[in-house]
């Protein structure tokens, strides 16, 4: 902090929050560019459909630091009671 | 067997078809065989740009589908001898553009010219895979503010996906052109520097263009300002244009004109 700013106090400037703000909000969309992802989902639900009935199947990434998640849930139909 | 460099962005409105134009007269300038064409079908810019709209007779979908000869509807621009201009259609939906006839007409190019200079549409559809599917290299365009680095980093992830060279295993060479830098807010914190930008995007610079009004005035009278010898973001397209000829440059040191307020805070910093 430059004497100035110790004399005529700081407060965060708006470049530093828009650094911030796209940090955060790119390391969700960057994933989803992913060119593979579609056909993953599809065959990922292909071999699911062998066990079981897919309702529903939600894929989320995120790319933090070095760290590539992949987080696949898969909601099935909850088998008939009779 | 000339270059294909494609101009895009994600956003609208951060320069890219000042840009193209610019960076075509550059290379031009540099004793290159140039054509610009311009891709971004219903909404023609670069023509005005280029200061070259008058001289329209024919454009590239009649060349596409075969209504004139690419002879004909090639304009030669008068102050640079190399330079030629391919215009898009106006009136025709941005439907018109086949991927089929694109590969013809750029095919052809390539052997005429050393650099065909592509200004793409803002967007990421059929009119952005068009203008990239057959690029050597981009360039994308990006102002130091969330929405245009938010959509430029969308833009660079979609390039390999829709580039032929990348599913041949081939690099398409990208690089960022930082347009619109005002030294005096980044100074003040109060604006993304280049850093900032490059530090988001992870991929290589090749140009930092100012903010400059005379970059209005050139729009106004279709004069390209890189023809300006005088100005500050004319030297900065003169520079990225030779490098991307190869040549290793520094970037331009942009500081703010201090003013009185100025000069005292950086007494104490």
């Amino acid at each position: 902090m430059s004497l100035f700013e110790a004399l005529f106090g700081r407060k965060k400037k708006s470049a530093e929050a828009a650094k911030d703000r796209l940090k955060i909000m790119l390391a969700h969309e960057r994933v989803h560019a992913l060119p593979y992802i579609d056909d993953l989902k599809k065959d990922i639900i292909e071999v699911v459909k062998k066990y079981a009935e897919v309702n529903d199947i939600k894929i989320k990434t995120e790319k933090n630091q070095d760290i590539d998640f992949l987080e696949v849930e898969i909601v099935l139909n909850s088998p008939s009671k009779d | 067997m000339g270059t294909i460099i494609t101009v895009t962005s994600g956003k609208g409105g951060v320069g890219k078809s000042t840009t193209t134009a610019n960076v075509a007269v550059g290379l031009a300038q540099a004793g290159k065989r140039v054509v610009a064409v311009d891709f971004d079908i219903g909404l023609r810019n670069l023509d005005m740009i280029l200061g070259l709209e008058n001289r329209i007779v024919y454009d590239s979908i009649d060349v596409m589908e075969g209504r004139c000869k690419l002879s004909q509807a090639l304009i030669s621009d008068k102050r640079s001898k190399n330079l030629f201009f391919l215009p898009a259609s106006q009136t025709k939906d941005k439907s018109a553009l086949k991927k089929e006839k694109v590969r013809e007409l750029l095919e052809v190019l390539k052997k005429d010219f050393d650099y065909i200079v592509i200004d793409s549409p803002a967007g990421i559809e059929s009119g952005f895979e068009n203008s990239i599917f057959l690029a050597d290299e981009a360039l994308i365009i990006a102002t130091p503010d969330v929405s245009s680095v938010r959509d430029a980093d969308r833009v660079i992830g979609i390039i390999d996906a829709k580039s032929e060279k990348a599913k041949e295993g081939k690099e398409v060479k990208k690089h960022v052109v930082i347009n619109r830098i005002k030294p005096e807010m980044v100074e003040s914190g109060e604006m993304m520097s280049v850093d900032d930008v490059l530090n988001i995007l992870a991929i290589p610079l090749i140009g930092v263009i100012p903010e400059d009004k005379k970059i209005i005035s050139a729009t106004n009278v279709g004069e390209p300002i890189v023809y300006d010898k005088n100005s500050l973001a004319g030297e900065a397209f003169r520079r990225l244009s030779r490098r991307i000829l190869g040549e290793d440059l520094e970037f331009l040191e942009l500081k703010s004109k201090r003013g009185l307020l100025g000069i005292i805070k950086g007494l104490f910093s």
